[in-house]
């Protein structure tokens, strides 16, 4: 039981073709660039292609609950479906950001060295930290804090990416709550 | 009012070799990342398992208090 092999059961959603694109987001994501901190489930974006919305507008997420269960993976919890004894929170694409961020990721290998390459795609960034801006909770305020103290975020990626969503006002305001001078002005 | 006499220790080494461990951290690759997270959550587990006990329990008496 590791996120190593929760990842890779991921990977084969996809390579069976049960989603059709995905993305390792939230904490996972940003362990990629920073130092680990503890999280308790793993976030994948998915895309939303082939999935049915329900009466309420809702999308149904059926086929990946479907082929995780072939897959002997029928347990639940609040936080998600339990794979691999971590839970995990599929995400549908939600917004513009989201498409993009998915769009643009990344191939990371999650094996261990002298092990044989098991690549997984992850989040950028500034996908990262965007995203971070724009839920705007208390944790995402320390995840920009963190990936800014240890400059682990290309800021002239990270402006186009918030330009681009317009999201610059909403990284202001988060950046003035916490007493943290804007990094990004100046930067072209 | 504090003491001008006192002298503390000066904690600023302890400080930098904190950072430095976080550097480190910070640089090992993705795939050890995700090892010292399952270690991570697996020390942190007990803390986990008594916050659920804890949270089961107050649920139990506030049921029960209506």
């Amino acid at each position: 039981m590791s996120l190593r092999k929760t990842i890779e059961v991921v990977a084969r959603l996809k390579a069976n073709k049960v989603i059709a694109n995905y993305a390792i987001a939230g904490a996972v994501a940003a362990l990629n660039y920073v130092q680990p901190t503890l999280t308790e489930d793993l976030d994948i974006l998915v895309s939303i292609d082939g999935f049915a919305s329900g009466p309420s507008g809702l999308l149904l997420l059926t086929p990946i609950e479907d082929a995780l269960a072939r897959m002997g993976y029928t347990q639940r919890t609040d936080v998600g479906y339990l794979v691999e004894d971590w839970p995990v929170q599929f995400l549908p694409v939600g917004s513009a950001l989201d498409e993009e961020a998915l769009e643009q990721a990344v191939e990371l290998n999650v094996a261990p060295a002298g092990e044989a390459p098991l690549m997984a795609r992850s989040l950028r960034a500034e996908h990262v930290v965007a995203t971070a801006a724009k839920l705007g909770r208390t944790k995402d305020l320390l995840r920009i804090e963190t990936f800014l103290n240890q400059k682990a975020v290309d800021l002239s990626r990270l402006k186009s990416v918030l330009e681009r969503h317009n999201l610059m006002n909403d990284w202001r305001v988060l950046l003035m709550k916490v007493g943290i001078k804007d990094p990004l002005a100046g930067v072209e | 009012m504090s003491d001008p006499s006192r002298t503390y220790p000066d904690n600023a080494p302890i400080f930098a070799r904190k950072e430095e461990g976080r550097l480190k951290r910070a640089a090992l690759s993705f795939a050890e990342k995700l090892i010292a997270l399952d270690a991570l959550r697996a020390r942190a587990q007990p803390i986990v398992d008594a916050r659920e006990e804890r949270k089961r329990i107050e649920q139990g008496l506030s049921s029960s208090d209506h």
